[in-house]
């Protein structure tokens, strides 16, 4: 726990903490994250999220959309090989993934401020390692469109 | 509903047989019993021998089964019966229980949850938390609705005459929700001061809490909620509805008229009530006694009505209804109550001195009685009435009071409670006398008694003998007479049937007279009865006025729709034990010479409220304390909702209901239930698992870090002082499993198993129990005779130590794992109501060529799949599911073809 309270302690410190958006999936990924914040383990309170059935759903542009209104990153957790509507979400969420990649970088986003991982349906302790790590990698970036 | 297959329960055997058949092609309908898919999988740790986490693993199957496009998924629906039809196909006759939540318009969001009021105990956990009435079972359900526990309504709410809600007043209270707490009663009725008081509370008869040590002080609860309210000067917390225009007349301003006049208003009608005496209330506001109800009291329950623009007419009496109607009223409610005294008709009745005892009370509570002092008063009857007017006799000074009553003390009507009262304040009770006379020349000087030998004739009618011989003359200067009371109807005939007791004559379902816009509720039409029954008719005639001036039909079968009483021997079982909680005493202050109107009963304090309120039982476990539906943003709460039944085609069914728990507490020598520190395999599962209700594993009695676990294999598997000789099959890997999560999650604890023999046949099966001896996990050969608890909580085992000669020892932990076993679910017996399905010796699922064809049952297209056929790890399941669809499959193909 003293670690943890050291990393909050350490992104209280910054001065720039990013925001960030975390698209969910219903049944997977979103009662994972939902047990991080029953469980109350400490994660960036920047962090918010939208659930969705499927990561498969997302519209790249959605994620631009996100970014020119602000956002600092923006985390898909998907069902990885689980998805309960499509055998090849996996794969359909790496090409949305792909797409909203190379719109950033035509918009001259870093790349690095999308992210995708997948989020068990307990999967609360890993989230929050990954919400800890994107937050300590967006925050030399600085804020979106001051790159 | 034609489907193909149908699946009866959803666990891992269930889903997984689901899914196959819907892959297939196959229409699949799921029915689950409880709110979410998923059985008992999802509830565990990890699995063995992977350790894979079991919820990761099953929470992707649980989506797929609810979103499968050939899957149909019934949850919280049970199958009543399935029969055979003659085409070869099955039908399925299927409840589905109400959730009491749109599952449509829910999103999950838990607000219900925050909202609630209840605590039960938390079955998803094990019962080693609570969880809210209105609850989402687990964060993993699928499908995410919330569901409104309601397995009956209530005792105490069930038995109010009023249609109060009680337990939902109570359970406001308990959350220090005041102010919620009264409104809550103003649904019902405004009268909450006055019922606070003077209600005879048959809540708290019914109250579970009864067969413990006392019921809960419901009535007392009430009168806080409403005395907090008055005292606040808050404003009144509802509002009347848009006007509508039309106007009703309600005649008699009784707890039965004011109570519909509160309904009628709060609808948006006009209302007008007439009262014919000087002060509003009927019996409230004139007979009962101010040492019982005062009249301030009153005052304050009618200005609710008027602040919501009831308009009361004292001093105004109606003999011709027919005119109200030419004033432009559309509906006119009769609740004039039981205004005469019956009179005694014994010579010397016309004396100066004898008075009715209506006459008597209503004078003493307005303060215009005459002086008693130094008067001696007889009052005659056995009823409440009679003990008021004994009471506030001695109030007004009388020297002596006598009472004289045709019972005897036990069969007197009056209420036990009120006589001890009144024999406490100085009253002498004549039991078992009836009147001759009233003895005197210009007034009163005596009374004449002679001996009633039997008040009701061998068909319990009111018929008293007497003998004439036996007889006691009583001096006096008073008579009382309180023999009765009588509706005083005369003038509204011919309009309205009269019975020959004067009572009005409706319809006693709707209320409505042979004048169809003439209503009639309460006393006048029911003879005299209890404040609390009257504001109950006074509701129902509302609802019956609202339905006829709205023009719809009285549908008097659809009001006040109830979940049945719940059953109050299920509600003590529902904890394995409860704490000790004794009521309080009574707050009345009694004393033997009375001399004022005084209330005699004190408040309950905050503190008592609490802690009173706090001993309920929250025995229909949904309070419908209405708090959830306040905060549902989506309305999605509605508490009306009915069971429905499905009836279902299907040409083929799969059994896959899986299993029960040994209960532990059936082996008492373990100490299950009375030793907070001995736990359950489940239990331990649900402390390590990753949704774990304390975030690590704590023992229960007092929250620490156990260091030392004892594991007591076999708890109800192999034993045939429980009747079941078969093995669990399940408990030494579970157990296995559990001690290397132990080992991880405390890694300075000593994990001990008591066995038999370990059993581990199955692929990694034995090198896991090895792995988890070589952690540490000390395996003793030894069965357990008795657990003792120490006072500190631990808890001593005593054992033979098989592989020491047979030793017997003790040793002491923190903490005891009972690995209890596997039970079949009888829920099957039934699902066949004609017993075609046939079930083996142990109760399980008989499968009828278990060595060639897994999964046939004993009738042609049933198949049986998973742990209902006896018991099963995960991957036994699953493979049985597929040996079982295959089959059910192969016979919906036979089906198809006529075959």
């Amino acid at each position: 726990m003293a670690v943890a309270t050291a990393a909050v302690e350490s992104v209280k410190a910054r001065a720039f903490r990013p925001k960030i958006l975390v698209f969910s999936t219903n049944n997977i990924s979103d009662p994972g994250i939902d047990l991080a914040g029953s469980s109350h383990m400490h994660y960036p309170p920047e962090a918010m999220t939208i659930a969705l059935p499927c990561t498969s759903g997302i519209d790249p542009e959605w994620i631009v959309h996100a970014f020119e209104r602000g956002i600092d990153g923006v985390f898909i957790a998907s069902d990885g090989e689980e998805c309960a509507y499509l055998t090849d979400c996996a794969e359909r969420s790496a090409r949305i993934f792909d797409t909203a990649q190379a719109a950033l970088r035509e918009r001259g986003i870093a790349p690095e401020r999308l992210k995708m991982a997948a989020i068990c349906s307990v999967c609360a302790e890993s989230f929050v390692k990954y919400m800890r790590e994107f937050d300590e990698e967006l925050a030399p970036l600085g804020p979106v469109g001051q790159e | 509903m034609d489907y193909d297959v149908l699946v009866v329960g959803s666990g891992i055997g269930g889903m997984e047989s689901a899914l196959k058949l819907g892959d297939m092609g196959y229409k699949v309908l799921v029915v689950e019993k409880e709110a979410s898919v998923g059985g008992k999988m999802i509830l565990l740790s990890k699995v063995f021998p992977t350790l894979d986490c079991a919820s990761c693993i099953s929470t992707p199957k649980m989506a797929a089964t609810i979103h499968h496009p050939n899957i149909t998924v019934m949850t919280y629906a049970e199958v009543e019966r399935i029969r055979r039809d003659g085409d070869g196909h099955f039908e399925a006759t299927i409840r589905q229980n109400p959730r009491f939540v749109d599952e449509a318009a829910c999103t999950g969001c838990q607000l219900c949850e925050l909202a609630c009021t209840v605590a039960v105990p938390d079955q998803f956990n094990a019962d080693m938390v609570s969880r809210r009435a209105a609850y989402i079972p687990f964060p993993q359900a699928v499908p995410k609705k919330a569901v409104i526990d309601r397995p009956g309504t209530s005792p105490c709410t069930f038995d109010c005459p009023a249609g109060i809600k009680a337990h939902g007043y109570v359970s406001l209270a308990r959350s220090g929700e005041y102010e919620k707490a009264f409104n809550l009663v103003l649904e019902s009725t405004p009268l909450v001061g006055s019922l606070g008081r003077a209600c005879f509370a048959p809540c708290e008869d019914g109250c579970s809490r009864g067969s413990l040590e006392g019921p809960l002080p419901i009535r007392l609860i009430k009168r806080f909620v409403a005395d907090t309210h008055y005292q606040s000067g808050v404003p009144l917390g509802v509002e009347a509805a848009e006007p509508r225009g039309q106007r009703v007349a309600v005649v008699g301003s009784g707890p039965a008229g004011i109570t519909a006049a509160w309904q009628l208003a709060l609808l948006g009608y006009g209302v007008k009530v007439f009262e014919a005496a000087p002060v509003a209330g009927g019996a409230l506001g004139l007979t009962i006694p101010s040492y019982r109800l005062p009249g301030e009291v009153v005052a304050q329950d009618l200005g609710n009505v008027e602040a919501i623009g009831v308009e009361i007419e004292v001093g105004h009496r109606v003999d011709d209804l027919e005119s109200l109607h030419d004033e432009g009223f559309e509906a006119v409610l009769v609740a004039t109550g039981t205004p005469r005294s019956a009179s005694l008709g014994v010579p010397g009745e016309e004396l100066a001195g004898v008075m009715p005892s209506l006459q008597f009370l209503q004078a003493s509570k307005l303060g215009q009685a005459a002086e008693l002092a130094g008067k001696r008063v007889v009052v005659v009857g056995g009823g409440n009435v009679a003990i008021d007017a004994a009471r506030s006799a001695r109030r007004l000074g009388a020297t002596a009071v006598d009472e004289v009553c045709l019972e005897a003390r036990a069969e007197m009507p009056a209420f036990d409670w009120e006589v001890d009262e009144a024999l406490e304040e100085g009253v002498t009770l004549h039991d078992g006398w009836g009147i001759a006379a009233v003895l005197g020349t210009h007034g009163v000087e005596g009374i004449d008694l002679k001996r009633c030998t039997a008040v009701f004739d061998e068909a319990r009618r009111f018929s008293p003998t007497y003998d004439e011989t036996v007889r006691q003359t009583l001096a006096c200067d008073v008579v009382i007479v309180a023999i009765g009371m009588g509706p005083d109807t005369a003038a509204f005939s011919p309009t309205l049937d009269r019975r020959g007791n004067g009572a009005l004559v409706v319809d006693p379902q709707t209320l409505q007279s042979r004048v169809p816009h003439i209503f009639a509720c309460g006393d006048v039409v029911d003879g005299a009865t209890m404040i609390t029954t009257a504001v109950g008719q006074g509701r129902r005639a509302a609802y019956m006025i609202d339905r006829y001036l709205q023009g719809q039909p009285f549908a008097a079968d659809q009001y006040e729709l109830r979940v049945p009483r719940v059953d109050p021997v299920d509600v003590l079982r529902r904890q394995k034990s409860h704490s000790h909680k004794d009521p309080l005493g009574s707050g009345k202050a009694l004393v033997a010479e009375p001399s004022d109107f005084h209330e005699i009963e004190a408040p309950l304090s905050e503190a008592q409220v609490h802690y009173s309120a706090g001993r309920c039982l929250d025995c229909g476990v949904c309070s419908e304390c209405q708090e959830c539906v306040a905060a549902c943003p989506a309305d999605a709460i509605h508490l009306d909702m009915q069971p429905q039944q499905v009836v279902a085609s299907v040409a083929s069914v799969v059994v896959s209901t899986g299993f029960k728990l040994f209960p532990a507490d059936l082996k008492p020598q373990y100490g299950f239930g009375r030793f907070k520190n001995v736990i359950t395999g489940m239990q331990m599962d649900r402390l390590l698992a990753p949704t774990r209700p304390f975030n690590t594993v704590l023992r229960p009695g007092d929250g620490r870090v156990p260091d030392r676990i004892a594991y007591v294999m076999c708890t109800g598997s192999r034993d045939q002082t429980v009747g079941n000789p078969l093995c669990s099959r399940i408990c030494c890997m579970y157990s296995i499993k559990q001690n290397q999560l132990i080992m991880g999650a405390l890694p300075l604890a000593d994990v001990t198993v008591f066995t038999i023999d370990v059993r581990t046949a199955g692929k990694g099966y034995d090198e896991f129990y090895v792995q988890a001896a070589a952690m540490g996990t000390n395996f003793i050969k030894g069965r357990i005779a008795e657990i003792r608890e120490l006072e500190n909580g631990n808890l001593v085992l005593r054992y033979e130590d098989i592989e020491h000669q047979g030793a017997l020892r003790e040793a002491e932990f923190d903490l005891v794992v009972l690995a209890v076993g596997v039970q079949p679910n009888l829920d099957t017996k039934g699902l066949f109501g004609d017993g075609s399905l046939q079930h083996d010796a142990y109760y399980y699922v008989e499968e009828i060529d278990e060595d060639m064809n897994p999964g046939q049952t004993s009738i042609p297209g049933v198949y049986v799949a998973g742990a209902a056929s006896g018991a099963k790890d995960i991957p036994e399941s699953i493979l049985h599911a597929g040996a079982a669809v295959a089959q059910a499959a192969a016979h919906v193909e036979a089906v198809r073809v006529g075959a």
